[in-house]
Parts: structure tokens; sequence; C-alpha cells
């Protein structure tokens, strides 16, 4: 871990694409996401204090928590970091290319790759692995009963909820389309675990995913998916969505024709890293919300 | 013309001292640049120690649901446990148990405490803290929302099952 928790939090941007993109889903989750970015500010947003000697204890403790290898922070910030797959050159380069506030996504056809259904499915479903994995790694399983876990992961707001808001949009309905939720159930059905050894992002954070062996994992990934299944159908239905309406609403920042939504997905695939970026700021919330209740 | 050229010069000479001296002088430190250097200095079991009690035996503790509020366990970690209290859909505080153990000056604090709460040495932290220690352990409940007075807080601290806590070794 090279860079302390204060700088990844300080250096966090407020503008750019994964900005621009998470502002356009802001109509599934109105009010949910501000972009607080910086450590002392985000100190100041969760705990409502304001004294100087105050803060700097609550920061100074939540710095060692997080650098507690023991405590799973670390764990949780670089499996934000891994399962998101940004070629940051791209993502320079088409903001270079803007025209007034839009990127013309026609200019980048070239540059990047849609994905075979089954590799999009293997990608959606490790991320939500992932999150799953990290949210035990920060907040560990609290309650004493499964409705108690349950309870506590229904309590996604914030960072937290358009976080999984972008993976359903993003991931699973632009990709995937409407079907996204059945496409993704039986492409896992298909996979056999030598295919999802071949998955890159597999082979970085397979030792963090439960199971002992690579069927054990797939087995895991598939029940992980499965118990979420609910949760994201529900947010479609409320909201009706479908892969035009998010495409519509992303319109605000990049130009993209109806029947390229797969370049779309791939574009934001690789020009945006919007785990790592909202991921970063749960884990900070979290760790102050500890760090001012153990002062 | 020489003028001319001694300003050039001076630009010159101006410039390069500029540079220098921007290029050359150390960053100021950051406020929290010396608690990184200590906190780095072992990569596990610095901020919180080996023997502290399993965040798991705090949940018994807590106070239920009650009055309109609802109770969720947000956190448990090892050393310490928390959970949100909500009313109508609105997170309006934090309840936490901690083994101050980790933390010796989270205990030192009460050294000061002239005020009791539910029998136990009691102190206001900041604007939104209310805190009191029993044996070895800190019970926290923390506001979110202005209309969660300091009354409030005390009153829910007085829900923790305290005299049960006090026996946790």
């Amino acid at each position: 871990m090279s860079k302390s928790i204060f700088e990844l939090v300080d250096q966090l941007p407020t503008s750019g694409l994964t900005i621009s993109m998470l502002n356009s889903l802001d109509f599934v989750a109105p009010g949910q996401w501000q972009n607080t970015v910086g450590f002392v500010n985000t100190i100041k947003t969760v705990t409502g204090e304001t004294d100087e000697d105050l803060i700097q204890q609550i920061g100074e403790r939540a710095i060692y928590l997080f650098n507690d290898k023991s405590q799973g922070y670390q764990t949780a910030l670089w499996l934000y970091q891994t399962v998101d797959s940004t070629d940051k050159a791209l993502g320079a380069a088409a903001l270079a290319n803007k025209v007034g506030e839009k990127i013309p996504l026609l200019g980048f056809l070239n540059s990047v790759t849609p994905k075979p259904d089954k590799a999009q499915t293997i990608d959606l479903t490790l991320k939500l692995v992932a999150e799953l994995v990290a949210f035990c790694q920060i907040n560990g399983i609290p309650g004493d009963s499964i409705g108690d876990f349950v309870a506590s992961l229904g309590e996604y707001s914030g960072e937290s909820l358009i976080r999984m808001v972008a993976l359903v949009c993003v991931d699973g309905l632009i990709p995937l389309g409407p079907d996204f939720i059945s496409k993704a159930i039986s492409g896992l059905n298909q996979t056999n675990p030598q295919e999802l050894e071949k998955n890159s992002t597999f082979q970085n954070i397979k030792d963090v995913i439960p199971g002992n062996n690579s069927a054990g994992k797939l087995n895991f990934i598939g029940e992980s998916f499965d118990s979420v299944k609910g949760w994201m159908s529900g947010l479609v239905d409320a909201n009706n969505l479908t892969p035009q309406k998010v495409a519509h609403n992303l319109q605000g920042f990049v130009e993209i024709a109806d029947d390229k939504l797969d370049y779309l997905a791939a574009f934001l695939d690789v020009a945006t890293n919007y785990y790592e970026h909202t991921g970063t700021q749960t884990l900070a919330r979290r760790l102050i919300e500890r760090a001012v209740a153990e002062i | 013309m020489i003028l001319h050229r001694e300003r050039r010069v001076l630009a010159a000479l101006l410039l390069s001292v500029l540079l220098l001296t921007t290029a050359c002088t150390p960053q100021a430190p950051g406020r929290f640049d010396q608690v990184q250097k200590e906190s780095t200095q072992q990569k596990s079991g610095q901020a919180v120690v080996k023997k502290a009690t399993q965040g798991s035996e705090f949940n018994k503790f807590f106070p239920g649901a009650s009055g309109g509020y609802q109770r969720v366990y947000t956190q448990e970690k090892k050393g310490f446990a928390e959970a949100k209290l909500k009313k109508g859909g609105k997170d309006v505080a934090m309840l936490s148990i901690s083994d101050t153990t980790s933390t010796p000056g989270t205990a030192a604090k009460f050294s000061n405490s002239t005020k009791k709460i539910g029998g136990y040495p009691a102190v206001e932290v900041g604007k939104t803290q209310s805190a009191i220690l029993v044996g070895k352990y800190q019970v926290k409940v923390l506001s979110r929302d202005p209309s969660f007075t300091a009354s409030d807080r005390a009153d829910w601290l007085k829900k923790f099952n305290l005299n049960a806590l006090a026996k946790l070794k």
C-alpha cells in the first residue's frame, strides 16, 4: 500500500468521466450521492464535528486503523481498485477529444472492443462478489443473525448505493440487455471452472473469494449473484430501467447511437473507475465512523 | 541598451532564484504525515491489540428497537461494534461499544469526568457525542441529526445493558 488513506481521499477527483457518469445515474437514486472528497472534509461531513483538535484525533485514529493490515481495510480498498479494469490513457484521450460538453464515442469505436456476453457476465458477477467481500472486510458481519446481516446490507446508501446502481446500469443493462439477470445466471451455469480461471480479474482476486478451489469459488459467485438478484430486479422495476433509458441519461456527456450500446459499455468499462472512486469514499466513511466512536 | 541588458540579467537571475527556491524547498509537512509515519512502523496489530474483545461479544448489550426507532447493526470488528438508530427512514444516531485497551487515551479522558450516566463516568465530546466508561469498554452515542439531542444520547446510553457489559472480561 504505497499511498496513505488521507492522500487517496484528498486526491479523489471532482470532475472527469467517472464523476459525469455517476451524476448521470442520479435519476435512479436522486440526491443519494454527493461527491465528498478530501480527508478532512469527509471527517467533517460524516461526523458533523468542526473542532480542529477533535478532527485531528479522528483522522489519526482512522489512519491507524487503515494501516493495521489485520483490520481488512487495505484488502477492501485493493478489491475496489482491482475489479476496475480502467485504462487511464483512453479516458484521458476521450476527454481531450470532447466537443463542447460531450465525448463523441464514434471516434473511439476502434479503441474499444465489446466483450462477449460470457466474459461480461463473469465481470459483472466478479464485481458483485468483490462488493460482498469488501463489505465484510470493512464492516465485519454485523449483528447476531442472518436477519441482522441482511438488514445491514439493506442499508446501502450514498456512495455505496450509487456504486450498485452503476453496476446494474453500466455492467448489467447496457452490455447484456434488459434480461441481464437471467442472462447472467444462465451464463454462469454454463461456465466451467477452467473458463473462470482464464479471466484475468478472477486470477487477481481469487485468493479472497471463499471456496477451496475454482469450482467452489464459482459456486460462491453463483450464490452471491443469486442472493442479490431480487434486489437488482427490484431496482430495475421500480425505475423502469431499460438499456435505452440508461443510455439516454448518459448522453449528457457521451454521444452514442442506440445500436452501439455494446461499444458504450466497453468504453465506460475502460474509461471510468467508479468502483475505485466510490469504494474509496465508502471505506473512508466507515473508517471515520469507527474512529470517531473509538476515540 | 546597457540598462536593458542589466534588466534582462536581473530578470533571469530572479527567475532562477525563484525556480531554485520553489524546487528545493521541502513541502511543509501535512497534519497527518507524522501519524502516517508512526502507524506504518509495523504492518499489523498497531491499531487493535491482539487481546481486544471481539465485536460479536458486544452485540447482546445493545438496546433494541423502541419508540419508533429502528436499530440496524452496521459494523462488527475486533474491539468494536456499532449500530445505527433510524427514525422515519432517517439516520438519527450511532450507538457503539469499543474496547479501550487499544486506545489508552480513550479511557484516560474519563479521569476528569464529574458527571455520571447510568452510574458510570460520563463525558461529552465535541458537539455530537456522549460517552461513558464501563470497565474497560467505552459506550458512545453519536448524534447524526440535530433533532437527536444530548439528553436523547444520555437516554440511549442508559438503555444499553451496562451492568452486564461491566462483567465482560
